[in-house]
């Protein structure tokens, strides 16, 4: 009994806290939201709303700049690099599961370490490098990037392969199956739901990746994020706002559904990461 | 099921025979090089070499023009003491971590500890305190111009009611709270890392504790925290790094047009990596620039090394469940 009444002002002071700050969290893109299907004139006024919904700045947003362009090239780098990340890293961290070799124990603490290495510092020098091969202004260093998987997602498939029995290959080896074989026909399929995991996760950093694209393309075969960050003008330069906005929510739009279709991957990722 | 048990063995010991033949030893090594080689070249290209090409680049005078460029030692170095902006920029990259770390730990801690608690609507108070963490940099940035905007920013909006004239948020000095404000936008990742330490910790103990008479406050800093010491050191250092290599947002907050330049800059905003990528792309100062990126290299080492050091006897690590097995069999021995 004492319990429960010095708990109900606890659990009002609760609600009231989270409803508070989730409010505030969610503001600037309410905010975002507004400017996106005000018209130029209702910006400056004091209403938070439109007054009616224009949808011609989401038209102005696909028109005044190349945005099918960009889009198709977000697409484009973002599906090629999550979906050959994924997959070798899935192939990395079945190696360091399943397989037994001199020098295993080092090599894995070097993949451990390389997730705390700031990625700024080697993706400057990888673009000098570039630079002089070639490789930049091309699609190629985000297929490099892909196929040379992440320290993060290869942690993952490890833990997953490492906890899966031993019997599953025990009997495909008295058959005389190779590991590869073993890899891609038994494990690889148990493994649905990390690797529709590491494709969400992979997918989103490289569709909101902003420094890699700028750096490694040029104006007119960069990506939208990099796209929009330029903004809109009128051939006069005065900057567009309503449409910039638009713009913005048609590029984040995409991210935050298939944040509340797959929660979980989104959760279950960061969780992952924080606790090994 | 007897029978299924008895031939799983037979496979087992079937497997054993196989296994200890040094053909099938060195047939898996080779097979294990083969899994790893894909990252284990990416390794070796993409992160050490470009690390040994910047090593060596910060000891050249490279302009990144001209091909002839020669070797001159720790100059670069020795000239980093006496550029003032880069102390400058180095200091503001200070300013920012320690507050942005620290706030962002207790404000994540906070938060998971109120979502943590047995209310209605939990799973929805969740993803919105999360869901600004999986918006692109790029629409962040953007939202909190917008936000901040100098004439139709919901801020001066709201101070023109009290017939307070617009202020350009945007510019020295405020665009340093700014910044703050869109990277603590973003706590939601802090947040279901904490939540997912309180929800590994036994129930027992905080109602034991709670029978005892220790009071919320008591339960919290005597079982929870300690309890919670490894994750929140994770999250001091993944932090820390974080904060010392920011620039992007510096970067999108400053301009119009984010690619024209990185010498547009406020003072305030001007972080250590911004004064890098400035000599590196603004300026072609390569070589200097890698002496810079260098030193923010083993900064960041240093640092992680010295919170290791630091928290050495304050973090507390609860023996996992295959060290009380072995502990356990040491004992009945």
């Amino acid at each position: 009994m004492s319990i429960q009444t010095r708990s109900a002002p606890r659990q009002i002071a609760t609600y009231a806290v989270l409803i508070i700050v989730s409010v505030i969290f969610l503001i600037p893109l309410l905010w975002l939201l507004s400017i996106a299907f005000k018209n130029a004139g209702e910006l400056a006024s004091s209403s938070w709303l439109p007054h009616a919904l224009r949808w011609s700045n989401f038209h102005d947003a696909v028109t005044l700049i190349p945005f099918g362009r960009y889009v198709a090239t977000s697409i484009l780098l973002s599906v090629v690099q999550a979906t050959l990340a994924t997959l070798s890293s899935a192939m990395v961290g079945f190696g360091f599961a399943r397989l037994r070799a001199r020098g295993k124990r080092p090599l894995f603490l070097i993949v451990i370490a390389t997730l705390m290495l700031p990625q700024i510092v080697t993706l400057i020098p990888t673009y000098l490098i570039f630079a002089r091969v070639h490789l930049i202004y091309t699609y190629w260093p985000w297929v490099l990037w892909g196929l040379a998987g992440s320290a993060f997602l290869i942690f993952l498939f490890r833990q997953v392969f490492t906890n899966m029995p031993m019997d599953l290959e025990d009997a495909a080896i008295i058959d005389g199956c190779g590991y590869f074989r073993i890899f891609a026909t038994i494990f690889l399929p148990l493994a649905k739901a990390v690797l529709v995991t590491g494709f969400i996760l992979s997918f989103t950093a490289a569709w909101g990746d902003f420094i890699a694209p700028s750096l490694f393309l040029s104006q007119d075969q960069t990506t939208l994020a990099v796209g929009l960050s330029n903004g809109y003008q009128t051939s006069a330069g005065t900057p567009l706002n309503n449409a910039l906005a638009a713009g913005a929510v048609l590029y984040i739009l995409p991210i935050l559904l298939l944040f509340v279709i797959a929660q979980r991957a989104f959760i279950g990722g960061f969780i992952t990461s924080g606790l090994k | 099921m007897t029978t299924s048990v008895a031939s799983r063995a037979s496979t087992r010991t079937r497997r054993r025979t196989v296994e200890t033949s040094t053909g099938w030893k060195r047939y898996r090594a080779r097979t294990f090089y083969g899994f790893i080689s894909p990252w284990l070249l990416g390794f070796v290209l993409l992160t050490l070499f470009p690390l040994g090409y910047a090593l060596w680049l910060s000891l050249t005078n490279y302009d990144g023009l001209t091909g002839r460029y020669h070797y001159v030692g720790a100059r670069n170095y020795t000239d980093i003491l006496n550029d003032h902006d880069a102390l400058h920029a180095l200091t503001r990259t200070g300013i920012y971590t320690a507050i942005t770390v620290p706030a962002g730990i207790i404000l994540g801690l906070a938060l998971a500890v109120l979502v943590n608690r047995p209310i209605r609507g939990r799973p929805a108070f969740r993803a919105f305190l999360y869901l600004p963490a999986v918006v692109p940099i790029v629409g962040s940035a953007l939202c909190f111009k917008l936000l901040f905007n100098s004439d139709f920013g919901m801020l001066n909006n709201i101070l023109g009611w009290f017939g307070i004239s617009s202020i350009d948020w945007l510019a020295d000095p405020t665009v340093f709270w700014v910044m703050v404000a869109m990277t603590l936008w973003g706590v939601g990742s802090t947040m279901i890392i904490s939540l997912s330490g309180l929800q590994g910790i036994p129930q027992e103990l905080q109602e034991a504790a709670r029978v005892d008479g220790a009071n919320a406050w008591q339960v919290f800093r005597r079982i929870t925290l300690p309890l919670l010491s490894p994750i929140i050191l994770f999250e001091v250092i993944t932090g820390v790094i974080f904060a010392v290599q920011a620039f992007i947002p510096a970067l999108l907050l400053s301009v119009q047009s984010a690619s024209t330049t990185v010498t547009s800059v406020p003072q305030s905003n001007y972080l250590y990596m911004i004064h890098v990528y400035a000599q590196y792309f603004a300026y072609g100062r390569f070589g200097y620039a890698s002496a810079l990126l260098w030193v923010l290299f083993a900064l960041i080492l240093i640092l992680t090394l010295i919170i290791f050091k630091a928290t050495a006897g304050a973090v507390f690590y609860e023996s996992g469940p295959d060290e009380q097995v072995a502990r356990r069999r040491e004992q009945s021995r």
